[in-house]
């Protein structure tokens, strides 16, 4: 299911040219070049270590590299304040984390109606998408439940929501099945097919082969280099073009 | 704000294709303004998860200022107690004492002296007591020696109305007993001589004879010499005590609007012949003097509740430090979610503030509290003053404000991807 705007060519979603990242001594990223566009649904594998957290890290603009370019949607992050920074986050990149990050004692709702928090909708709006976002992951039975009344599985549905509540084109996933059994584990990388297809990019971190190898792309991380690139793969569910040299 | 790498990079000639090959940049992103609403709900949603430790850093807020709070409320509700006291006993009364003479002999005042003040303009009455030599005993066998610090005084018949004594059994020395060997006694007189009552059987051994306990006075606060006096009529002390018939003591009312004048001359009025010997006084400035709050130890108290306040607000401060390093993640997510780091400090700033002004109110209602039982058991109006409960609100803002300050800052400085990183 391609959108228009995808044949066109459009600006990628994320760019990362020569992509380098040092914590000190320790080398995560060495030129890492990755191209991911509008609409793509692509798995980040790769050893313990390899950097996959930091390369996701980085496209999403919580960290910037040490040395290459990184374009998000357009805009090069080099030239954007941390302020500027927190904005393109707020609208245009969902996060997803293996650890959930659900306040204790704050309902479903509330939970994911912090999603557009910092976006500048009123409250009652907030909240309206919020109903609508936990519908839309299956959980609608499950609004005013707290985290610990919620199965793992649940959880990572509802951290899913908050991150897709204003439809950023960009959903970022780091290990969002890796706190869950592979039951849970299918039904969240379902969702994430789903919203791929309603047109979000989505960019999943997985240590998973099986999963990874029924997503459309597979990207190979190992130290700190995109090792392997399998390209858009030719599947009837996402028939995107390969990616052409730029 | 714009940070140095917005600087370092914006104008780099950076694009490695031709400008052209590349759509336009778009805007740059502005993050948005959050409600002030939604600052109070972020700021309180740190507080609702944690309300044993909130309750107990917000006591210690409350606890300095209801101290301060209830000092303050105190001293007011007893000044309020003297003030509508006074305004019951009159602040227009003044007296007139002779003074030491130069050869530091008991001065006394001219006979004349009633009559003389009488005639200034704005008086509007005057009477006298004379005091004499004589002494009072419950009876004719105790030893002379023990008088018991009671004095023997001639009082003129209009003495009660002009210095506002209250009679509590009997009547007043008139002009029909004041010629007898009549006595009225005030309350600690009285006490003192085992008197209770008055009546014709009732007998005190006065100046070598037995005199009619006629009538008994309530304490007077205005003149508390009244209360250890046993008083006799003007024309039986001149013939049986011995006395002279010449003032000890000038009472005048003078009017409201003009007592500083009439104070002014009532010692040279008294006495012309030495105006600089007669003493002039205000009972009610002496009273007010005597009652008026122990400024110091309102101070000294008023210290305390600021120490504790202090103390609270590091207990706040404690709080907030422990809040941020036990939700580092949480404010990783919120970073993640597009918040700035002005945001982040705005919300534990704000909970900071939710946190004292929490204490702060309590505080305030505590000292409301306090002022009102305290007053209550001493029987006075409870006043706390406006300014008092605006004060203690207000420095809790501040204490909270400072409190919060550093660990806001902390929190705002976490970088992301580290704040994530935390479990
Ligand atoms: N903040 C940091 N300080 C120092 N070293 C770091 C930091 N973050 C990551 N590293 C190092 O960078 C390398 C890459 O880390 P990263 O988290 O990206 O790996 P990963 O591929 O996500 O691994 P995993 O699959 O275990 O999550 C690792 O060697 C790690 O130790
Ligand atoms: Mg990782």
């Amino acid at each position: 299911m391609i959108r228009p705007q995808a044949v066109r060519t459009p600006r990628p979603v994320v760019e990362l040219t020569a992509v380098a990242k040092e914590y000190g001594e320790v080398t995560a990223l060495r030129g890492a070049d990755l191209t991911v566009r509008r609409g793509e649904l692509l798995a980040v594998v790769g050893p313990s270590g390899s950097g996959k957290s930091t390369l996701l890290n980085i496209m999403g603009t919580l960290d910037r590299p040490s040395a290459g370019t990184v374009r998000v949607d357009g805009h090069d992050i080099d030239a954007l304040s941390d302020r500027e920074l927190s904005a393109l986050r707020a609208g245009t990149i969902g996060f997803v984390f293996q650890q959930f990050h659900l306040a204790p004692g704050v309902p479903a709702l509330d939970s994911v109606a912090d999603g557009l928090l910092y976006s500048g909708t009123p409250r009652g709006q907030r909240r309206a998408a919020a109903e609508r976002a936990l519908r839309r992951v299956g959980l609608g039975h499950r609004l005013h439940h707290q985290p610990h009344q919620l199965s793992g599985g649940e959880k990572q549905r509802v951290a899913i929501a908050r991150a897709v509540l204003g439809d950023p084109p960009l959903l970022l996933a780091d290990e969002p099945t890796g706190a869950l059994d592979s039951r849970s584990g299918a039904v969240v990388i379902e969702l994430l097919n789903e919203l791929h297809e309603a047109g979000t990019t989505v960019v999943v971190i997985t240590h998973d082969r099986d999963i990874a190898a029924t997503l459309p792309r597979e990207v190979r991380v190992r130290d700190g280099r995109v090792e392997h690139d399998s390209g858009v793969r030719q599947t009837p569910r996402a028939p995107v073009p390969q990616e052409a040299a730029r | 704000m714009s940070t140095p790498d917005t600087m370092r990079r914006a104008g780099r000639p950076g694009a490695r294709l031709p400008v052209t090959a590349r759509p336009p940049a778009p805007p740059r992103p502005v993050p948005a303004r959050m409600a002030v609403r939604d600052v109070v709900r972020a700021g309180g949603s740190g507080l609702r998860s944690r309300p044993l430790r909130v309750f107990l850093s917000a006591l210690g807020i409350a606890i300095g200022i209801a101290a301060m709070v209830a000092v303050v409320g105190i001293s007011s509700s007893s000044g309020e107690n003297l003030d509508r006291r006074l305004s019951a006993l009159g602040t227009n009364l003044l007296t007139v004492t002779p003074g030491q003479s130069f050869s530091g002999d008991r001065a006394q005042l001219p006979a004349e002296s009633v009559a003389m003040i009488g005639n200034l303009p704005a008086v509007e009455s005057v009477s006298a007591l004379g005091k004499t030599d004589a002494k009072v005993y419950r009876n004719d066998h105790v030893p002379v020696q023990q008088t018991g610090g009671l004095t023997v005084s001639a009082a003129r018949a209009d003495l009660p109305g002009t210095v506002g004594a209250d009679i509590t059994d009997g009547r007043w020395l008139n002009a029909a007993n004041g010629r007898y060997p009549a006595v009225v006694l005030g309350a600690r007189a009285a006490a003192q001589l085992g008197v209770h009552r008055a009546g014709p059987e009732v007998q005190v051994w006065l100046g070598e004879q037995w005199f009619t306990v006629v009538g008994l006075l309530a304490p007077n606060e205005l003149v508390p010499d009244l209360d250890s006096s046993a008083l006799v009529g003007w024309t039986v002390a001149e013939r049986e005590l011995g006395f002279a018939g010449r003032p000890t003591t000038l009472y005048t009312r003078a009017e409201e609007s003009s007592v500083p004048e009439v104070q002014a001359v009532l010692g040279a009025t008294a006495n012309p012949e030495n105006p600089s010997e007669a003493e002039v006084s205000r009972p009610s400035d002496v009273l007010a003097a005597k009652e008026a709050t122990d400024d110091t130890l309102s101070a000294l108290l008023l210290g305390l509740g600021g120490v504790a306040l202090l103390v609270g607000g590091v207990g706040v401060a404690n709080t907030m430090v422990i809040s941020v390093l036990e939700r580092r993640s949480e404010i990783g997510l919120r970073r993640s979610l597009g918040a700035t780091r002005g945001q982040i400090r705005t919300q534990f700033l704000a909970e900071a503030l939710l946190l004292s002004a929490l204490g702060g109110v309590g505080g305030v209602l505590l000292g409301i509290g306090v002022t009102g039982g305290y007053a209550l058991s001493q029987n006075w109006p409870s006043v706390v003053p406006v300014w008092a409960m605006a004060g203690g609100i207000g420095a809790t803002v501040a204490v909270g404000g400072l409190a919060g300050f550093y660990p806001a800052l902390r929190a705002a400085r976490l970088p992301p991807t580290e704040a994530l990183a935390t479990s």
